[in-house]
C-alpha cells in the first residue's frame, strides 16, 4: 500500500521538491544577505555610529522577497488542495476505487496508509518551508520584534505544520463527502481561508487572558519586545476601559470634558482631567504557548475531520 | 455441490429507487454464469453487492461462506472487473502488476505478462493510451492474477469488437478450465456468452426471473404455435412466459410442467436467445399494458 501511494504521487512529489528547491535557493541567498546587513549594522552601532538606534528603516531585503515570504502563508494549503481533495474524489470519479478496493486490502488499511503518507507529506512540506522562513526572518525579527504579527506568526515555527495537516484533512474530508474533485477543491480553499482568518483575527487574541496595562495619556506605551495587541483605548473615570479611539464625544457614556475638543488633540486635556490610557496585550514570553495552542487547535480539527471521513467511507457504498 | 454464491431475498434501494428486489439466486462452484437482463435490471447492483462494494438494504448475501466482508482473506478470493474498466490511466500495465504484487497475497505476475505478451499488448505504455479492447484484457489479466475463487465481471464485452471479444472469452474459458473458478459475467450478448456459460441468471424488473443451469433452462421451455385460440387451458398446467397473437395464429413461450398434451399445438425447442428475449419482453408488455405494477428501476446500471 505504501508503494502504491508512492507510485501514485511520484511525479507530483518531484514537482513539489523542485519548487521547494527554488524557494530554498532564493531564501538562502536573500537570508544570507539580510544577515550580513544586520551584522554590519550591529558592528556600526557598537562603535556608536548609529546614535543608539539601529533604525527601523534598515533595509534587510527587497520587497519582492518580503512579499514571497508573506506568500508562504499559502504553502500549508497546497498539499491539502492538490493531494487531499482528490484523494478519494478522483478515485470515485474515475472508478479506480473499484480496482483499489477489490484488491486484497481492506478499505480501512487503504485509507489509513494513504492518509498517513499524505499527512506526513503535508507536514514535511510545510515544516521545511517554515524552517526556511523562520531562519530567514531572524534579522528582521531582531530588528522589528514582529513575531506576533499575523504575516509573521503564521509562517514561522510550528503553526504552519498544524495548518498543513488541517488543510490535508479538510481536503480528504471534502473530497469524500462531495465525491467530486473540483467542488472539493473549492470547499477546501474556502474552508481553509475562512477558518484560518477566524482563528488569526479573533480566536488567537483570546488563548490566554491578556495583560492589562494603564498609562498616562500624555506618554505612549509599547510593550517590550514581541507582543500581540488585543485592545487599546481610554480608561473612563470609573476605571472601565472604553475600547475606542480618542475622538469620541463621550467615554463610556460620560461626555468628554468641555474644552477637550474631539477634533483637536484632546489627549493632554483628557489627561489633565484624570483620564488614563490602557492597553491589553499578549506578551513576548507567550509566543511558544500561542504557537502550541494554535497548532493543537488545528490538529484537533484535523483529527475530527479524518474521523468523520473514515466513518463515511466505511458506511457508504463504494 | 456447494453454492459459492447464494442470496436470499436480497434488495437494494437507492433513496426512493429500487435497484434490486427480492433477489434469490444460487450459483454452484465451477459454474460460469451469465447474468442477463435489460438495462437497469439490477445486474451491476447485484455484482456490487456480491463484491461488498455496496451493502444490501434488505435480504442476505453469501459469498464463499459468509457475507462479503472487509477482510483480506475474503477480498483476495473475489475478483471484480467493473464495467468502466477502472485502471489508473497514467500507470502502465507493468506498474499495475507491481501494484497488485503489493496488494495481494497470492499474486501471479507471470500470468499477466504471458497473457498480455500473447496478445501483443505493451506492458510499458500508460494504460490510458491503450485501446478499449487492450485495456479490458489488461484489467482481466490483472483480475485473474489475484487467483480468485470467484470472478465477477460487469459487462466486460460491451466495449469490445468481435475479435477482441473472442480473445477475451478465450482467456476466460482458459481460466475457468480448471473447474475451480466460479464466474458470474453480465452481458447483453447472448450469442457470445452461450458458447462460454453453463448457467444463467436472468434479471428483469429488478427481480430474478430465472436462475438455473442453461441445460435445464433449455429443457424447461418450449415454443408453442397453433391456430388462434384461448390460452387459458394451457396456462393452467404450464407457465406462459409470453404470448403473441395475430389474426390467425397464436405463439407462446411456455415454461413446462410436464408434457404438452393438446395436439393443436406445435411444440418446438426454444433457443436461449428466444427464452431470454421472451422473459425480457414479457416484462415490457407488462409495463406498457400496466397490468402488473412493478417497482421502477434506475438507469445507468448502478
Amino acid at each position: 500500500m505504501s508503494w502504491f501511494t508512492w507510485r501514485l504521487y511520484r511525479n507530483q512529489s518531484a514537482l513539489a521538491t523542485g519548487l521547494f528547491a527554488v524557494l530554498a535557493i532564493v531564501l538562502v541567498i536573500s537570508g544570507l544577505h539580510a544577515a550580513a546587513v544586520w551584522h554590519s549594522a550591529l558592528a556600526r552601532c557598537a562603535k556608536g555610529a548609529c546614535g543608539g538606534q539601529i533604525g527601523s528603516n534598515l533595509s534587510l531585503s527587497n520587497s519582492a522577497i518580503s512579499t514571497l515570504v508573506v506568500a508562504t502563508t499559502a504553502v500549508p494549503l497546497l498539499p491539502g488542495l492538490f493531494w487531499g481533495a482528490p484523494m478519494v474524489a478522483h478515485e470515485l470519479e474515475t472508478g479506480t476505487n473499484q480496482f483499489a478496493w477489490t484488491q486484497s486490502i481492506t478499505r480501512r488499511r487503504w485509507f489509513l496508509v494513504r492518509t498517513g503518507w499524505l499527512l506526513l507529506a503535508a507536514a514535511v512540506t510545510a515544516g521545511a518551508v517554515s524552517a526556511l522562513v523562520t531562519w530567514w526572518s531572524g534579522p528582521s525579527h531582531a530588528l522589528q520584534s514582529n513575531a506576533f504579527l499575523a504575516n509573521r506568526f503564521d509562517v514561522i515555527d510550528i503553526v504552519p505544520v498544524g495548518y498543513a495537516i488541517f488543510a490535508m484533512a479538510l481536503g480528504i474530508f471534502a473530497g469524500t463527502l462531495l465525491r467530486r474533485s473540483v467542488p472539493a477543491l473549492a470547499v477546501t480553499l474556502a474552508g481553509f481561508v475562512g477558518i484560518r482568518a477566524f482563528v488569526a483575527q479573533w480566536l488567537r487574541l483570546h488563548y490566554m487572558t491578556p495583560i492589562f496595562v494603564s498609562y498616562k495619556l500624555t506618554s505612549n506605551f509599547t510593550p517590550p519586545g514581541d507582543y500581540l495587541g488585543v485592545s487599546q483605548g481610554i480608561l473612563g473615570l470609573n476605571g472601565k476601559p472604553a475600547v475606542s479611539n480618542y475622538n469620541l464625544p463621550s467615554i463610556n457614556g460620560v461626555p468628554i470634558p468641555a474644552g477637550c475638543n474631539p477634533n483637536g488633540n484632546p489627549l493632554a486635556c483628557l489627561a489633565a482631567h484624570g483620564y488614563r490610557g490602557y492597553m491589553t496585550y499578549q506578551p513576548a514570553d507567550r509566543f511558544w504557548a500561542f504557537q502550541g495552542i494554535e497548532t493543537a487547535i488545528f490538529l484537533a480539527i484535523a483529527a475530527g475531520l479524518l474521523g468523520i471521513t473514515f466513518w463515511i467511507l466505511k458506511r457508504r457504498d463504494a | 455441490m456447494t453454492a459459492v454464491i447464494e442470496t436470499d431475498r436480497l434488495a437494494k434501494r437507492y433513496r426512493r429507487v429500487i435497484a434490486l428486489n427480492d433477489c434469490t439466486i444460487n450459483v454452484p462452484q465451477g459454474r460460469i454464469s451469465a447474468l442477463v437482463g435489460p438495462n437497469g435490471a439490477g445486474k451491476t447492483t447485484l455484482l456490487r453487492l456480491l463484491t461488498g462494494l455496496a451493502a444490501p438494504s434488505a435480504g442476505e448475501v453469501d459469498v464463499l461462506g459468509g457475507p462479503p466482508r472487509q477482510e483480506p482473506e475474503f477480498l483476495s478470493e473475489v475478483g471484480f472487473l467493473a464495467q468502466e474498466i477502472p485502471l489508473y490511466r497514467a500507470l502502465s500495465a507493468k506498474d499495475h502488476i507491481s501494484l497488485g504484487a503489493h496488494l495481494n497475497p497470492r499474486w501471479d505476475p507471470e500470468s499477466v505478462r504471458e497473457r498480455l505478451g500473447a496478445l501483443n499488448i505493451s506492458l510499458d505504455q500508460a494504460v490510458g493510451t491503450l485501446s478499449a479492447g487492450q485495456r479490458s484484457q489488461v484489467a482481466l489479466a490483472l483480475t485473474l492474477a489475484k487467483r480468485p475463487k470467484v470472478l465477477l465481471l460487469d459487462e466486460p464485452l460491451a466495449a469490445l469488437d468481435p475479435l477482441a471479444r473472442r480473445a477475451f472469452l478465450g482467456t476466460l474459458a482458459e481460466a475457468a478450465s480448471g473447474g475451480e473458478l466460479t464466474i458470474v459475467l453480465s452481458s447483453h450478448l447472448i450469442a457470445d456468452i452461450e458458447q462460454l456459460c453453463d448457467h444463467l441468471i436472468l434479471l428483469a424488473s429488478a427481480q430474478v426471473q430465472l436462475c438455473d443451469d442453461i441445460e435445464s433452462v433449455l429443457a424447461q421451455h418450449r415454443l408453442l404455435t397453433g391456430r388462434r385460440k384461448d390460452t387459458t387451458a394451457i396456462g393452467r398446467t404450464h407457465v406462459i412466459v409470453r404470448g403473441d397473437s395475430t389474426e390467425r395464429q397464436t405463439s407462446l413461450l411456455v415454461r413446462l410442467n410436464g408434457p404438452v398434451i393438446d395436439p393443436a399445438w406445435v411444440v418446438e425447442e426454444a433457443t436461449l436467445e428466444e427464452i431470454v428475449l421472451g422473459y425480457m419482453s414479457k416484462d415490457n408488455d407488462e409495463h406498457s399494458a400496466g397490468i402488473v405494477s412493478r417497482p421502477s428501476t434506475i438507469g445507468g446500471g448502478r
